[in-house]
């Protein structure tokens, strides 16, 4: 009973301490001030031509990256179709696999 | 073994609400996804998030309609070619920055003096290009893991 409630202390001071710090987070005043926030704010839109910031930065500044997301996007649906095709192998193959799957 | 009697038994067992509801809800989800992946440059969402949207609408089909009603919409070899043509559409779109002088993927439109809606140009291209792919991409997956042979 004793170390129930020693767990309900740490859960309590674990989340207070997470709410102090989104909290800090949340209000808007980070203290540094960083030169590429300033200029995304700043010129942002003007040199993507995106109104939202986040979107200038995905497709505009990092467009690159995104397409490299893209690539690992289009490898893993290759990949899950290769392994997820039906009928590749005998009967047999295929129960084993459904009994694999039932166990998890 | 067994989920999959169960399974073909819960197809069967389709009631009315379950059918009703998926038709009249399937058109308006596919249509929010097209507004979060048009609208992606100027408000919150974008293509991953507006394809995941447009996957859920063609997944609702799948499992409430079944896989044979809803494989006649979107079949599984127009979805792959889909998928596969929107990423080549994707550096397909990279190119026109080469040649607009300002690198690969960047947005020719800035250059031009518009309104703020076509000046997204390239932004909302990608967003759409990649919503497409998403889409088809997560589609894919679940109609390949619904189908029973």
């Amino acid at each position: 009973m004793k170390s129930g409630r020693l767990t309900a202390a740490a859960e309590i001071l674990v989340l207070l301490l997470t709410a102090f710090f989104l909290y800090q987070g949340l209000r808007g005043d980070h203290g540094e001030e960083s030169e590429i926030r300033r200029h995304i704010i700043e010129n942002g839109s003007s040199e993507t031509g995106a109104l939202n910031l986040v979107t200038s930065i995905y497709l505009g500044y990092r467009a690159f990256d995104t397409l490299g997301e893209t690539m690992v996007l289009l490898l893993a649906v290759s990949g899950g179709l290769f392994l997820l095709k039906p009928g590749s192998s005998g009967n047999g193959h295929d129960e084993r696999g459904e009994d694999g799957y039932g166990q998890d | 073994m067994d989920r999959t009697d169960t399974g073909r038994a819960g197809m069967n067992r389709k009631t009315t609400i379950l059918d009703l509801i998926s038709r009249k809800l399937a058109p308006f989800m596919l249509l929010f996804g097209l507004y979060v992946l048009t609208y992606g440059h100027a408000s919150p969402g974008g293509g991953f998030q507006g394809g995941v949207v447009i996957a859920s609408g063609v997944i609702l089909l799948f499992v409430a309609q079944g896989v044979e009603a809803a494989e006649r919409l979107f079949p599984f070899a127009t979805l792959s070619r889909v998928e596969t043509m929107a990423f080549l559409a994707f550096i397909g779109a990279g190119l026109a920055g080469i040649a607009a002088g300002i690198g690969f993927l960047g947005n020719p439109m800035v250059l031009v003096e518009v309104s703020a809606a076509p000046r997204a140009g390239m932004v909302l291209l990608l967003n759409l290009v990649i919503g497409i792919e998403v889409g088809s991409g997560v589609s894919l997956i679940c109609l390949r893991l619904f189908r029973e042979e």
